[in-house]
């Protein structure tokens, strides 16, 4: 009975010590389902048919610099792992601005809920991307001149690439995260 | 060189260059496949499809006749945000008398718009923006296995997918499985799987399983592919599971326990059903099977009379005796006007009664000479018989007018006996009604006496309150025969035993002042209750 007891308080303190203990916090567990990210697909093609549809008050005020989405699996193959983590932080860091920029002169109240939902799912991919391990991304402090992209002037282009993005170099760097290789085997 | 080595050499060339030309012919069996496809589901041009992540053609179909050479035609195609850039073509012919007209592509980008035009001859004739990534005709799967898998009523279907790296998870299968000798299956799909298993498959029969692919259409999307070649299997015959089985038993044997127990608590009512005892008259007569052999006239001679006179199946009154209805004697003398002291009225009815009484029993004697000489001895001693004899022959002998007829025919006493004596008049009729088991009194209306006069078979209806619900033979002439023999007094009666509910009949003139009564056989009183009547009417004897 005393050793019972003397167990289950080990354990007790054991555990407030975990709870209580001081540091860095650990790290996220990491997000290997795409799931999530079919589910930001479909809700990014939803936004670029409503655009689509939009004839007033949907228009971007100025050009605004976006990510290629061109992708060539052999090219694509040749570069490494950081060299993909980077091109996409900086395609979903341009895609942010631009988006803000557009949730600014937006006028239509429902296409604005797209677009907040959009801004969303940009924030949940950097996290998913953090989960990865991937390394933070710094903002340059110009996009002018940046190599790898491209310059749009209406609503419509901009979630349409936005949309490519996704499916296209998003999912790949994903699919080719180390962390979930490392998991599966 | 020596000319061996030229030879093998020559040799190696021409096996390469005809391997090399099976090749193009089978890929080119394949185009031409994939063509056909999508010249059904497809309706833009021009029609493209990407095979895998590095092929993409785009073609268009022209008939012969309209067809201008492959010069004439020029194709171009521009990634966004780039240049755009010709696509060398290429023509095949095709069934119908057509040609495919088509452009391969050797640089493929995907996730990217592109721009495609087709000219002749300086006129733009087709246009497209696509995205090549949407547009996947892919092979069918490779390697189908079908097998059992040691399980009945189920197929384990496995295939190897398309080798397309980064697309593994977006694939979806739907694999067909029918009957061998039927066109029409089912299709079970399933995603980023390449096995499935079959169930609720018949056993022991053939199946036809096949498979093919398709992109879900959230990252990639395309056109169904083709179906993979024909597997045939046939499935596990069907056993009997053990466990089904010795459920099945005991279940039979606890409904066998049950109908078995059904039986043995109703064994009784059922053999009475089944196997009725067919009743036999051996009891009744003693030795007439066992000692006669059933000869029933020697057993009667040799068995005394007393057997067969105490037999209960012999019942005098269900022969037809004749009965004689007496008129009333008029004992007393003829009262003018008192009425008719309860005494009186009381001794008249018993002398009705005896006198009944009396006639019945010579009836009944005589009906039994009929049958059988026996039982006579005890009526005639009767004292009291030999003296009502005597004053019924007197009454024949000096019968009485018809204008002064029986008492009973008297106004005056029918006056009295219903009017003054209506407690009695009850009391009375109850005692006659048991002391007249057979008496049959009443007096007739005209109407109804008309209608029924002639008949000669059964009274189906008497007036009144009365049913009759049994047969009696009344034969009762009109009154032309009253004429005839107006002094006497009597009725047939030919009673079959069932029960009779008699009311009376009475003249039409003297409704009013007739109380008629009515002798009910069963001893049922009718409603209204009238003293009876005794009418002359001479009855044909039936016995």
């Amino acid at each position: 009975m005393l050793r019972k007891t003397c167990r289950g308080l080990f354990v007790l303190l054991l555990l407030v010590l975990e709870w209580t203990r001081p540091g860095l916090p650990s790290p996220l567990r990491p997000i290997c389902d795409l799931r999530v990210l079919n589910h930001f697909i479909q809700e990014a093609r939803d936004a670029e048919v409503a655009m689509k549809l939009c004839r007033e008050g949907c228009g971007l005020t100025e050009v605004v610099s976006v990510p290629q989405t061109t992708v060539n699996f052999d090219d694509w193959e040749k570069k490494n792992a950081t060299e993909q983590a980077q091109e996409v932080q900086t395609g979903l860091w341009l895609l942010q601005q631009a988006l803000s920029l557009l949730r600014t002169s937006m006028t239509n109240s429902e296409l604005n809920s797209h677009i907040d939902n959009t801004i969303r799912n940009i924030h949940s991919i950097t996290a998913v991307l953090r989960s990865l391990n991937f390394q933070e991304y710094t903002p340059p402090a110009s996009t002018v001149g940046l190599e790898g992209t491209w310059r749009v002037s209406s609503a419509a282009e901009l979630l349409q690439v936005h949309l490519n993005f996704l499916r296209g170099k998003v999912r790949l760097l994903l699919l080719d995260a180390q962390a979930c290789q490392q998991d599966v085997s | 060189m020596t000319c061996d080595q030229l030879v093998r050499l020559v040799a190696l060339s021409l096996m390469f260059c005809a391997a090399g030309a099976a090749g193009i012919v089978q890929g080119a069996q394949d185009f031409r496949r994939k063509a056909s496809m999508l010249l059904k589901e497809e309706p833009k041009n021009p029609k493209c499809f990407a095979e895998s992540k590095k092929d993409f053609a785009c073609f268009w179909e022209e008939a012969e006749e309209r067809a201008g050479s492959v010069d004439q035609y020029s194709f171009t195609y521009a990634y966004q945000n780039e240049n755009s850039s010709m696509c060398p073509l290429e023509v095949l012919p095709a069934a119908g008398g057509k040609r495919l007209f088509i452009c391969r592509l050797t640089r493929v980008q995907m996730f990217v718009q592109l721009d495609v035009q087709v000219y002749r001859e300086g006129m733009q004739i087709h246009n497209r923006s696509l995205l090549i990534e949407l547009l996947f005709l892919l092979d069918p799967p490779k390697n189908v296995t079908v097998s059992t898998m040691g399980h009945q009523g189920q197929l384990n279907v496995s295939w190897v997918p398309p080798s397309l790296k980064y697309m593994d998870d977006s694939m979806i299968y739907e694999v067909l499985y029918a009957l061998a000798d039927s066109h029409v299956g089912q299709v079970e799909a399933i995603q980023a799987c390449s096995e499935m298993i079959l169930r609720g498959l018949e056993a022991g029969t053939k199946y036809r399983v096949q498979v093919r692919v398709n992109l879900d259409g959230i990252t990639y999307d395309g056109y169904w592919s083709a179906w993979s070649d024909p597997v045939f299997i046939e499935t596990l015959p069907a056993e009997l599971d053990p466990l089904i089985v010795s459920l099945t038993f005991i279940v039979s044997f606890i409904l066998v326990l049950l109908c078995l127990a059904m039986l043995l608590s109703h064994q009784r009512f059922l053999i009475k059903k089944l196997w009725p005892v067919i009743p036999t008259p051996d009891s009744k007569f003693q030795g007439l099977f066992t000692v006669y052999g059933g000869d029933f006239q020697e057993w009667l001679g040799q068995t005394s009379g007393s057997i067969w006179l105490t037999s209960p199946f012999i019942v005098s009154e269900e022969c037809p005796c004749p009965l004689e209805v007496l008129s009333e004697l008029n004992l007393c003398p003829p009262l003018s006007s008192p009425p008719l002291p309860p005494k009186a009225s009381k001794a008249l009815t018993l002398v009705i009664n005896e006198e009944m009484v009396l006639k019945k029993g010579l009836l009944d004697r005589e009906s039994v000479d009929r049958v059988d000489s026996v039982q006579t001895n005890g009526w005639r001693t009767h004292h009291h018989d030999h003296w009502l004899l005597d004053r019924l022959r007197e009454v024949q002998q000096h019968p009485v007018p018809s204008s002064q007829s029986s008492l009973l025919e008297s106004q005056d006493t029918y006056i009295t006996l219903s009017g003054n004596r209506r407690t009695e008049e009850r009391h009375m009729e109850d005692s006659l009604e048991e002391a007249l088991p057979l008496g049959v009194l009443f007096g007739s209306r005209k109407t109804p006496m008309s209608e029924s006069h002639s008949d000669l078979g059964s009274v189906q209806q008497s007036s009144g309150s009365g049913n009759l619900s049994s047969q009696s033979s009344f034969e009762f002439p009109n009154h032309a025969w009253i004429a005839k023999d107006p002094g006497y007094t009597y009725m047939a009666v030919a009673d079959s035993g069932v029960s009779m509910d008699y009311s009376p009949m009475s003249r039409a003139d003297d409704m009013s002042k007739v109380v008629i009564y009515a002798n009910d056989y069963k001893n049922e009183i009718p409603p209204h209750r009238r003293p009876f009547l005794v009418r002359q009417y001479p009855v044909h004897d039936d016995g």
